[in-house]
């Protein structure tokens, strides 16, 4: 399945409803290791009540500047939470379904490194 | 986080065991680069491997994982929608990858790949054949 | 010397971006009818070229990408190659223009026809791409660009009325004669040369292709503040020439003769032979920095191979596209077409593609990721946002003033 497909599908809920739609998906490189790095794996997908598509990611780390920017993308992409996959009942074409019970976790990143 | 007067109550998620990165914000449309720093090409799309579309997930089943990095017509088909043949779309396996940052590393030299059969055969079909094409310049 | 060079890739960015065959010409034009009244124009142009050409500089120094590569990224793909096209055919005219260009100053010095010149300049463009490197290509055309500083030694040996001068730049607004939408169609297409994208292109490619590293923030500055400035200010004294010599006479300004015209005026056949010089290689450095232009960012936006750095059959997409452009530019000045015209037009769309290049060059100047500790500061961030405004403002109002003034008419 390409990456690009599960970008910008719909994420409903057990009931069918609509909660947002999924704007990234979560990895980890922490699968089994190989010869240079680790499998990388999905943790989860990233959700959003309002926005269909995020690049810059103001919702998800705590980079503040420029401050006009920042603000208004925050404001954009409002709500946004992280599903985890294992959350995740199926997934169809355009549509993905969450198991009934889930949990919308915080969608923030570990702090990006300071030293270059 | 500043604080969002829209958030609703979330849980925190479970502290991460290697290094994090979201797909589309960190990984899609950056730079390849070889082991000699070399531009490959850009990540035009990333193939996952272990979804299988409209069958329920059976809970406890392995995660999915990224397979390859995706590049060739499937730039045409990330800007217009619809699906590339198989056959078309050049694959960079995910296991090359040596290190993600603001570009994504591999650790093999690029003329080993099929992604730059095109660069390979510009080189050698066209710039080449012109006279100095390949000495440095002075 | 070697700390002339040092500056060398500022001085070239700027020679392209407020000196090229275009600008020479609408400034003179801009000097000939309005006199110093759009000074001010040139003032918020270089001050905003040396904040988002010292941001992007540092971006390539620190993080090593340069800026073609952060506006893909940071736009997507889409607004991406929105952007790619727009920006490559501004390239491509400007190239043209530049081109042409150096036709004219060839037909200035020995007057034979341009026609004869165009293939000449265009092989002459390409030769040095191919084989010159980088720093020698810099510091030769940098150099002998710097001789147009003869329009400000003529300007003041024309002896002007100093307060005539300072009181039209002061007094902001169109002469009497001038209608008013015409007076704003050239303060945006002022604006837009002074901060044409294929600049900071320019010089963050440049930046990579000099290596730069962290430790030469200081040099990033240094080229910026010189660079700029410089131009600047001999945009101001081709207009100020203009001023004083065309205005007055009501010279209109159709050809490259009508710009040099003050300058033999002041200093006869002497400033004549080196400002020809200057403007030769002027358009000369604009040609080499717009054609590259065109490779650094069809290469960036799709993940080729490029720079000067590395031997042509390494980076053989990067060359085979400038060889392209070069063809497509000759053939379009085949066609016998004014390539003056051709700039005026090219300018005013480069000021629709400022917002899509200057929007993603200060997210990625704050995302610590790519700098570090080396991100924006508060003052930069806010110049940065009110720039975008004026940015927006600009992109906004340059295609409806084309039109209702007939691009100055």
């Amino acid at each position: 399945m390409l990456l690009s497909d599960l970008l910008d599908s719909d994420a409903v809920d057990a009931d069918g409803r609509r909660v947002g739609a999924v704007i990234d998906v979560r990895l980890e490189v922490s699968g089994a290791p190989r010869q240079l790095l680790a499998d990388t794996v999905v943790t989860g997908l990233l959700v959003s009540p309002h926005s269909r598509f995020s690049t810059w990611g103001y919702e998800r780390r705590d980079e503040d500047g420029p401050l006009l920017i920042a603000r208004f993308q925050r404001w954009l992409h409002r709500g946004t939470f992280l599903v985890a996959w294992d959350d995740v009942e199926r997934v169809d074409e355009g549509r993905v379904v969450f198991r009934r019970g889930y949990t919308a976790r915080d969608a923030a990143l570990p702090r990006a490194p300071r030293e270059r | 986080m500043t604080e969002n007067p829209d958030a609703f109550q979330t849980d925190a998620a479970p502290p991460p065991a290697g290094q994090v990165l979201d797909a589309h914000l960190h990984v899609l449309d950056r730079q390849v680069l070889d082991r000699d720093d070399v531009p490959v090409t850009t990540a035009d799309d990333l193939e996952l491997d272990g979804i299988e579309v409209g069958a329920p997930i059976e809970p406890g089943s392995p995660r999915p994982t990224v397979s390859a990095i995706l590049t060739g017509p499937q730039l045409v088909m990330r800007l217009f929608g619809g699906h590339a043949p198989a056959a078309r779309t050049i694959r960079i396996p995910w296991r090359l990858v040596s290190e993600v940052g603001t570009v994504i590393h591999l650790g093999v030299a690029g003329d080993a790949l099929d992604a730059t059969w095109a660069e390979r055969w510009v080189s050698r079909h066209l710039i080449g054949r012109i006279p100095g094409g390949r000495h440095a310049p002075e | 010397m070697s700390k002339l060079f040092a500056v060398a890739l500022g001085i070239l960015t700027a020679i392209g971006g407020f000196v090229d065959i275009g600008d020479l010409v609408t400034n003179a034009v801009v000097g000939s009818r309005f006199g110093m009244s759009l000074a001010w124009v040139v003032l918020i142009g270089v001050v905003g070229i040396c904040i988002y050409a010292q941001m992007s500089g540092r971006v390539a120094a620190v993080s090593g990408r340069a800026t073609f590569e952060i506006i893909r990224e940071r736009l997507g793909p889409r607004a991406g190659l929105a952007n790619l096209a727009a920006s490559f055919l501004i390239n491509l005219l400007t190239v043209t223009a530049e081109i042409g260009g150096v036709a004219l100053a060839l037909q200035l010095a020995t007057s034979v026809a341009p026609g004869w010149w165009i293939p000449v300049a265009a092989f002459g463009v390409w030769i040095v791409i191919w084989r010159a490197r980088f720093k020698l290509l810099e510091n030769v055309t940098g150099l002998l660009g710097l001789t147009l500083i003869v329009f400000a030694v003529a300007l003041f040996m024309l002896s002007p009325d100093w307060g005539q001068l300072a009181g039209q730049a002061l007094q902001p607004g169109p002469p009497s004669d001038e209608p008013v939408a015409t007076y704003w169609f050239y303060a945006v297409a002022l604006f837009g040369a002074a901060m044409t994208p294929y600049e900071v292109f320019f010089f963050s490619s440049g930046a990579i292709e000099e290596q730069w590293t962290k430790q030469d923030l200081a040099k990033s500055r240094l080229n910026v503040l010189v660079g700029f400035p410089l131009g600047g200010l001999l945009s101001l004294a081709i207009a100020g020439c203009a001023a004083v010599v065309l205005l007055p006479q009501a010279i209109d300004v159709t050809s490259l003769s009508q710009v040099v015209l003050p300058v033999a005026e002041a200093g006869g056949k002497v400033a004549l032979a080196f400002v020809i010089v200057g403007i030769l290689a002027a358009t000369f450095g604009a040609a080499l920095e717009t054609t590259l232009s065109s490779g650094y960012t069809l290469a960036q936006y799709f993940g080729w191979s490029w720079g000067k750095f590395r031997k042509p059959a390494k980076a053989a997409r990067f060359h085979l596209s400038m060889i392209i452009a070069l063809l497509i530019a000759v053939a379009i000045l085949a066609t016998g077409v004014d390539p003056i015209l051709v700039t005026e037009y090219s300018v005013v769309f480069s000021a629709v593609a400022l917002p899509l290049t200057y929007l993603p060059i200060l997210i990625i100047a704050n995302d610590r990721e790519y700098m570090g500790d080396e991100v924006n500061g508060r003052a930069m961030n806010f110049v940065g946002q009110v720039y975008l405004v004026i940015i927006l403002a600009a992109a906004i109002a340059a295609i409806p003033l084309l039109i209702v003034t007939g691009a100055g008419a």
